[in-house]
C-alpha cells in the first residue's frame, strides 16, 4: 500500500465568500514509501495546497488524503500524521520558534510528548545528520541561509518522519545553500530511506527525483520521470515552466530540423552530440566591448557594521570596482559575502569607512555630500517587495518618492504615471489597488515603479527574480533589459549564472568582503575552476560545450550561441 | 551609522564574561533576585537598602561586569529619577514633632526627616534598576524565560498557563532580531526613495511621526504575515496548545547553586528581620566609638 495516498482531492479557500478561490480541483496521486517524488508547478497553480494537504494542515474541501492509511479527516490521528509527515517550509527565518538551535529543534520532539532523555538523543541525532552539531548553540539569526534551512530540517527530522515535504524549500537560498540542503535532501532519501516530496519551480532540482509531477490550475497536467517529463518541452512551456538548459539546446536544435536525443545534463549534452571530431571554435562570437566611461567607481573600499562596538564587524576589506555607462553589470556572491553592502554605498545608505566611492560626480564619503541628490540619481530596489510598499494605494506608494521631490502635483501624477507604465501596470486600472493585497511579482513591479518615479540614471536591483517562477523571472528580465535599451545604466545583484549570462556585460565576483574575480560572462566562464572555488557554477550549457570542446575553447552564453556552435561546426550533425 | 540602531538589537544586553556568575543555574538567580526585591521593597531605612546595594555591586564584579557599565544602566532613568527627587523635596515635607525644618512655604516643608526618605526611596529606586539590568547581564533571556516557566511551573496546577506565556515570551524574543532586520530594510528603502529617515535628528514630534508611520505599517503587516507562517510551521511539527510537554532544557543544581540560594536568601532574610541602626543612631556610635 501507498504511503500517501491522495484521493480526488478538490481544495477550495474561503468557499463562505462570494468569491472562492479554488486552489485543487481533482487530484489523485500516490506515493510510495522511499520514493523521491518532485512537484512542480508556476505561482498559484496549487502545490503549496497539496503539500499542505500531505500532513493535515489543511483538510480537503471534498476527496480524502491518507497517510499510512490514516484519513488526514480524522483529527485524533493527527499527532501521528504530523509525526510521519515532516514539513520544511520556504522561509527559513519564520519557522524557528527557538532562540538558540538545539532547543529549536527539540521542538516537535518536545511536543510528541517523548521522555525527556529521547529528546536529547534525537536533537544529537538530527544536528549530526544535517552537520549543524557545531552550531547547537547559536541563535538562529546568527546562521546563514543554507544553515538556517538544514536546522529547519534538523527540526523536522527529530519527530522522525517517514516522508519530508519540502515546500520550496531551496526558493530563497544562494547557490551554496541550495546545494547543501539538496546533498542532505538526497543523503536522506538514498542513505535514510525517507520518502521525499520536493515541491519547486527550479527543473534542476527536478532531476533528482524519481517521479516529476507537474501541476497546472489545481490539477496534475502530467507525470513521469524526469526524462518523460522534460522531453515535453512544448508542454512544459504552455504552463509557463522550462526545462533545464541542456535540454532547451537539444529542442533548440531540433527545431532547426537537427535530430538529436534527449539531454538533461552537460554529460548528456555532450553524449547527444556523439563523440564525433570536432574543432574548437575559436572565433569570438561577440563583438569586443566598447570602452565606456564610469558612472560609479569604488577603489579600496572598507565597511564595518557597529564600528566602535564590542560587536564589530567587518563586512567589506578591500574593494574596487566601476560600474560604466550604459552596461548592465552583474554582482554575484554567496549570502554574506558583501554585495548588498557594496551596492548600499551606491546611493549614499551606508559611507565608505576606507577607500573611495565616486557616483555620478559625487564624491560618496565627503561629509558634505548631497544625499538626497546622490539617491534620486541612483535607484535602489531591495529585494523584498513587502519592506518596500509603505502606502495604501498603489498610486500613492510609486508617488512616494516624487511627492518627496516637492513636485507640483500634476508633474508627481504624470510620472507615477509614466513609472507604472513602463513596469507594466496599466496607470487607471492598478493607481487605486491596495498595494499589500498585490500578488508577488505585481509587488516587486510596484516597488520598481517607485524607484523608476525619480527618473534614476542608474538603477540598482538587489536579487529582483529571487523566489519567481520562470515565467515571472522572465518579465521580469524582460523589464529590465527594456530600461536598459532607453539608456539606464543597470547593476543587479544575481545568484542566478543563466540569467546573467544572457543579460550582463560584465560580472563582479564578490566573495568574503572582496572582488573575487571581474571581467564579462564569457572571460569568467572560461575559468570554471576558480568559480568553482568560490563555490559558484557555470551554467550548464556552457559546461556541455567545455566538455565537449575543451577548457580552451570560448564560452557559449545561452541556448542561440550553443546552436549557433554546432550548426558552424563544419562537421555537421 | 543612521540604520544600524536596528540591527544586532541585543535584548537585555547580555554581557558573556563566563564568570562563575554566568554559570549559575537560572533558576537560583531567579529566585535570589526576586527575593532581594521582596527585600528591597518591605525595608524602609537607609542601612539595609545600601547593603543590598553593595551586594549588587560585589555580584556585579565578581561576573566582571565592568563598573562604569552597571553604573550605565542609570542614565535612561536619570531624567525621571531626578524630576521625582525634586517634586518629593518639594511636595513630601510634612513636620512632625521632633523634626528639624529646613525651609518652609506654603505646603513646601522641607525638613530632615523627609530629606531621609526620599534619599532612601530614590537609593532603593536606583538598587532595582542596577538589578534588573544586572540580571540581564548574567542571564541570557533564554535562561530567563526557562527560569520563569521552572520556578513558576507549579502555577500550571492553578490554571495559570506558564508553558504557553514562556513559549510566546521565546517566540518574542526570538523575532526581535528578525523584525529588526526588516525595519532596517524598510529605512532604507523609504531613505531610498528620499524618505527623511535617517538623515538628521528630528526633535519636532509631528515630524518625526510622520517619518515614523510610514515605517510601522508595513513593519506590522510582515509581522503578521511571519506569524501566520510560524504557526503553520509549529503546527505542522506537532504543536498542540497546552498539550504536556517534555523540556528537552534542564538545568541541574550543583552544590554551588545551592550555597548561593540558601546565603542569598539568608540576606534578604537579614535585611528584614535585624533591627538594623538607623542613621542618626550610626552617626552617634561613630562618634562615640
Amino acid at each position: 500500500m501507498s504511503l500517501l495516498q491522495v484521493h480526488d482531492v478538490h481544495h477550495t479557500y474561503a468557499p463562505e465568500r462570494a468569491e472562492p478561490v479554488q486552489a485543487l480541483r481533482g487530484v489523485s496521486l500516490s506515493i510510495r514509501a522511499g520514493e523521491y517524488v518532485a512537484v512542480l508547478g508556476h505561482n498559484g497553480c496549487g502545490k503549496s495546497t497539496l503539500a499542505r494537504l500531505l500532513n493535515g494542515l489543511l483538510v480537503p474541501t471534498q476527496g480524502t488524503v491518507r497517510v499510512k492509511g490514516w484519513e488526514t479527516r480524522d483529527r485524533a490521528r493527527l499527532r501521528e500524521i504530523r509525526a510521519t509527515v515532516g514539513m520544511v517550509f520556504q522561509h527559513p527565518d519564520n519557522q524557528f520558534v527557538a532562540t538558540i538551535v538545539e532547543e529549536d529543534v527539540a521542538f516537535g520532539p518536545e511536543n510528541l510528548g517523548l521522555p525527556r532523555a529521547e529528546i536529547v538523543d534525537r536533537v544529537a541525532w538530527s544536528l549530526d545528520q544535517v552537520e549543524l552539531t557545531q552550531y547547537r548553540g547559536r541563535a538562529p539569526h546568527q546562521l546563514s541561509g543554507g544553515q538556517k534551512q538544514r536546522a529547519c530540517i534538523a527540526g523536522v527530522l527529530a519527530m522522525r518522519p517517514e516522508v519530508l515535504v519540502l515546500d520550496e524549500a531551496t526558493a530563497m537560498l544562494d547557490p551554496l545553500g541550495r546545494v547543501e540542503v539538496l546533498k542532505l535532501v538526497r543523503q536522506l532519501n538514498r542513505g535514510e530511506g525517507v520518502t521525499v516530496v520536493a515541491i519547486t519551480h527550479h527543473m534542476e532540482e527536478a532531476l533528482e527525483a524519481d517521479r516529476v509531477v507537474v501541476m497546472s490550475e489545481g490539477r496534475i497536467a502530467f507525470e513521469g520521470t524526469p526524462r518523460e517529463v522534460f522531453a515535453r518541452v512544448a508542454d512544459l512551456r504552455a504552463l509557463r515552466l522550462d526545462v533545464p538548459g541542456p535540454m532547451q539546446v537539444v529542442q533548440a536544435l531540433r527545431d532547426d530540423g537537427i535530430a538529436v536525443p534527449d539531454a538533461l545534463t552537460a554529460e548528456e549534452l555532450v553524449g547527444s552530440m556523439g563523440a564525433r571530431e570536432r574543432e574548437a571554435n575559436a572565433a569570438s562570437l561577440s563583438a569586443p566591448a566598447l570602452p565606456r566611461s564610469a558612472v560609479i567607481s569604488v577603489s579600496h573600499l572598507a565597511h564595518y557594521y557597529l564600528r566602535g562596538s564590542p560587536l564589530e564587524v567587518q563586512a567589506l576589506f578591500d574593494v574596487s570596482l566601476e560600474v560604466r555607462q550604459g552596461e548592465i553589470l552583474g554582482i554575484v556572491g554567496q549570502t554574506g559575502s558583501g554585495k548588498s553592502t557594496i551596492v548600499q554605498h551606491f546611493n549614499a545608505l551606508l559611507r565608505p569607512h576606507r577607500g573611495s566611492a565616486i557616483a555620478l560626480g559625487h564624491d560618496l564619503g565627503a561629509a558634505d555630500l548631497d544625499v538626497l541628490e546622490v539617491r534620486r540619481k541612483i535607484g535602489l530596489v531591495f529585494q523584498s517587495p513587502e519592506a518596500q510598499l509603505f502606502e495604501q494605494y498603489v498610486g500613492d506608494d510609486v508617488a512616494y518618492g516624487p511627492r518627496n521631490l516637492k513636485l507640483p502635483k500634476e508633474q508627481v501624477r504624470e510620472r507615477v504615471r509614466v513609472a507604472m507604465e513602463s513596469v507594466g501596470l496599466p496607470f487607471e486600472q492598478f493607481k487605486d489597488r491596495i498595494t499589500f493585497a498585490l500578488s508577488g511579482g505585481q509587488m516587486r513591479r510596484v516597488a520598481l515603479a517607485g524607484v523608476l518615479a525619480l527618473e534614476p540614471e542608474v538603477l540598482v536591483l538587489d536579487e529582483p527574480t529571487a523566489g519567481l517562477d520562470p515565467a515571472g523571472r522572465e518579465q521580469i528580465w524582460g523589464l529590465i533589459r527594456g530600461l536598459h535599451a532607453r539608456g539606464l545604466t543597470v547593476v543587479v545583484i544575481s545568484h542566478n549564472m543563466e540569467e546573467l549570462a544572457a543579460a550582463a556585460d560584465r560580472l563582479v565576483i564578490v566573495a568574503g568582503g572582496r572582488v573575487a574575480l571581474t571581467g564579462t560572462p564569457r572571460e569568467l566562464f572560461a575559468q570554471p575552476q576558480a568559480l568553482e572555488a568560490l563555490r559558484l557554477r557555470v551554467p550548464e550549457i556552457t559546461r556541455a560545450f567545455q566538455l565537449l570542446d575543451g577548457l580552451g575553447s570560448q564560452p557559449v552564453l545561452g541556448v542561440a550561441e550553443a546552436v549557433a556552435r554546432v550548426k558552424g561546426d563544419g562537421h555537421g550533425l | 551609522m543612521a540604520f544600524e540602531l536596528a540591527r544586532n538589537i541585543t535584548t537585555g544586553q547580555y554581557i558573556p564574561t563566563g564568570s562563575w556568575v554566568h554559570r549559575l543555574d537560572p533558576r537560583i538567580k531567579l529566585v535570589v533576585v526576586i527575593a532581594l526585591f521582596v527585600a528591597l521593597s518591605l525595608s524602609f531605612t537607609a542601612v539595609p537598602t545600601v547593603l543590598a546595594l553593595g551586594l549588587i555591586f560585589a555580584v556585579a564584579a565578581a561576573g566582571r561586569i565592568p563598573f562604569g557599565y552597571v553604573l550605565s544602566g542609570l542614565k535612561p532613568a536619570l531624567p525621571v529619577l531626578v524630576l521625582l527627587v525634586i517634586l518629593q523635596i518639594l511636595f513630601r515635607g510634612q513636620s512632625t514633632p521632633g523634626t528639624v525644618v529646613y525651609f518652609r512655604w506654603w505646603i513646601v516643608n522641607i525638613n530632615d526627616a523627609a530629606l531621609m526618605a526620599i534619599a532612601v526611596g530614590t537609593l532603593r529606586i536606583v538598587a532595582f534598576i542596577f538589578l534588573t539590568s544586572l540580571m540581564t547581564m548574567v542571564m541570557t533571556t533564554t535562561e530567563l524565560t526557562h527560569a520563569i516557566e521552572s520556578v513558576f511551573g507549579p502555577l500550571q496546577r492553578l490554571g495559570v498557563p506558564v508553558r504557553e506565556l514562556a513559549l510566546t515570551a521565546t517566540i518574542a524574543l526570538r523575532f526581535v532580531p528578525t523584525l529588526a532586520e526588516e525595519l532596517e530594510r524598510v529605512m532604507k528603502a523609504q531613505a531610498s526613495r528620499l524618505g527623511e529617515i535617517g538623515l538628521r535628528a528630528d526633535w519636532r514630534p509631528d515630524r518625526a511621526a510622520r517619518t515614523r508611520l510610514p515605517l510601522i505599517v508595513p513593519l506590522f503587516l510582515t509581522a503578521l504575515r511571519r506569524g501566520e507562517e510560524l504557526v503553520l510551521a509549529m503546527e505542522a511539527r506537532g504543536y498542540v496548545g497546552g498539550a504536556r510537554r517534555n523540556r528537552f532544557r534542564q538545568y541541574h543544581a550543583r552544590p554551588l547553586d545551592w550555597a548561593v540560594l540558601v546565603l542569598g536568601l539568608a540576606f534578604c532574610v537579614a535585611l528584614l528581620v535585624v533591627p538594623w541602626p538607623t542613621v542618626p543612631e550610626l552617626w552617634a556610635r561613630l562618634a562615640g566609638g
